[in-house]
């Protein structure tokens, strides 16, 4: 299975190579296709220096613009690896803030593993005015959501909007009754073109080490689907994939911004990327009914990107107005 | 509705069959799943009353938003509650006929059709094993928090937004979130799973 995904990594490799365009020329999205654009770059042939920024986003006027980490909080050396590579992006695509997938602060909470887990790698995009969201991981302590630089306002689950995108950020380590009444309400009053879940546990993954959590599942995906949830962003596994729609939403798993599970994943047919090689990030621009998203990995090579059409069936705004 | 208020509609129902089929016999019990929860909820309730006390007497702090604030408070809050309960001992919310019904919901989602997901979510959530936990200390502050499946939350009678269940191995730990202590313990709370020796 190693050589299986390592293979097939470096012909993606070769093929995004080739397809490299500016992101004025990316073409349209097919609804029923979902992406035109993805490629997996893992190689010497796509590495390039952090000061050459190969850019995939588009950059377009009043997008909404963040970047996405998972199970960072380690204190370790590739954790600030990918913060500075992050802070190298912010310079140019100005994202204003970060979601957190999760495990944001990994073993003790003593105010020195906050220091040392997020406020010292992340100071360049704390004193830039970056804001960061986060949701809580198995391995963080529910009181982290006091923490004022986490922006959860002290609840374990909240709701936030920048411009036309509403963020619903769960616990998934604790999904109670109160929780689930909670999001049904929010996903049922939100009127924005787009919905983005995001939480710890994955409900697809082609990871080894978890898998997805099928009881999860049973719960929230019948919210998401009637309630026209876009697009989900899960951690946990330390590793990126990008998975094919399930039930026409986007699915991310991205738990590998500190942590990695070395050649963790088990190609199946509903991955549409995979990564497990190394530490990464990612940088989501969303412009009207288009999401453009670029992963990138601690040593700055693009190993996904591409451009995700608005599902036909979130019409939100049209829906939350019947 | 719920598996719970499924059992306890069940019972209900069962309590008026039996009231109406045998009127000659003694009065039957009320519900007995109802008053073991309710006596469950009464002790909840009064662990919460004396933790509000405590939270009271606590001095006032600036804010509790920075870490270091985060945890003063929490020591503190922990420290005061532990001085009021100094003689709490594990069996004192999970009564025994609490500790029975406890398991009985728990092991009805894993024993229904549902059971495989449960038992999958349990296996992959990255089960924590070998703590050693005590009534009124704090849970192992660098120990992760096993996720516990959806359906055995909602199986479980709600708490207070002070107190969360939480799966530890096979035990159910009842904890303080904010004061990260453990409030009760209830051993052998999940059936052993496949390949899981019954004492782990």
């Amino acid at each position: 299975m190693r050589i299986g995904i390592s293979s097939l990594l470096i012909c993606l490799a070769f093929a995004g190579y080739a397809l490299q365009a500016s992101p004025e020329s990316l073409p349209s999205t097919d609804a029923t296709n979902h992406t035109l654009y993805a490629f997996a770059a893992q190689s010497a042939a796509s590495a390039q220096p952090s000061g050459a920024l190969p850019l995939k986003l588009p950059l377009k006027p009043k997008s909404v613009r963040f970047a996405v980490i998972g199970d960072n909080g380690t204190g370790d050396k590739p954790e600030f690896d990918v913060a500075r590579e992050m802070e190298a992006y912010r310079q140019v695509v100005d994202f204003t803030f970060v979601i957190m997938l999760g495990d944001n602060i990994y073993g003790r909470h003593n105010p020195r593993d906050f220091a040392r887990k997020f406020e010292e790698p992340y100071k360049p995009l704390l004193d830039a005015g970056v804001k960061f969201y986060a949701s809580l991981g198995n391995h963080d302590h529910p009181e982290e959501r006091q923490y004022e630089p986490f922006h959860m306002g002290g609840e374990r689950y909240y709701s936030f909007k920048k411009s036309d995108v509403t963020f619903f950020v769960l616990d998934s380590s604790y999904m109670n009754q109160e929780q689930l009444t909670w999001l049904e309400q929010q996903l049922r009053d939100a009127s924005s073109d787009w919905k983005i879940c995001y939480f710890h546990h994955p409900l697809y993954s082609d990871g080894k080490f978890h898998g997805p959590d099928l009881d999860l599942r049973s719960v929230l995906t019948p919210l998401f689907q009637k309630y026209g949830v876009n697009v989900v962003f899960s951690g946990h596994e330390h590793i990126y994939e990008r998975l094919k729609p399930q039930n026409d939403i986007y699915y991310f798993v991205l738990g590998n911004s500190g942590q990695l599970r070395y050649h963790n994943l088990r190609r199946s047919q509903q991955m549409e990327v995979g990564f497990d090689t190394d530490r990464d990030f990612m940088l989501v621009e969303i412009d009207k009914d288009d999401l453009y998203f670029q992963t990138i990995s601690r040593t700055g090579a693009t190993i996904d990107s591409g451009v995700l059409a608005r599902q036909s069936h979130s019409s939100n705004r049209e829906q939350s107005q019947k | 509705m719920n598996l719970f208020n499924c059992t306890v509609a069940a019972t209900w129902v069962l309590a008026a069959s039996s009231v109406s089929l045998a009127q000659s016999a003694p009065p039957v019990s009320v519900n007995r799943n109802s008053l073991v929860i309710a006596d469950f909820d009464k002790r909840v309730d009064e662990y919460v009353k004396l933790r509000k006390r405590v939270q009271g007497g606590l001095p006032a702090v600036k804010s509790k938003t920075t870490a270091a604030n985060i945890k003063q408070y929490q020591l503190s809050l922990a420290q005061a509650i532990r001085a009021q309960r100094s003689q709490a001992k594990a069996g004192d919310i999970f009564t025994p006929p609490v500790s029975q019904l406890f398991r009985h919901l728990i092991a009805t989602p894993l024993q229904s059709s549902q059971g495989g997901r449960v038992r999958a979510s349990l296996r992959d959530a990255e089960p924590v094993h070998g703590l050693n936990l005590v009534v009124n200390q704090p849970y192992p502050q660098d120990s992760a928090m096993q996720s516990t499946p959806p359906s055995l939350l909602l199986n479980l009678p709600q708490l207070p937004a002070e107190l969360e269940y939480r799966i530890v191995g096979r035990e159910l730990v009842l904890l303080d979130t904010a004061a990260n202590l453990i409030v009760d313990l209830l051993p052998e709370a999940l059936p052993a799973l496949q390949g899981e020796s019954a004492k782990q």
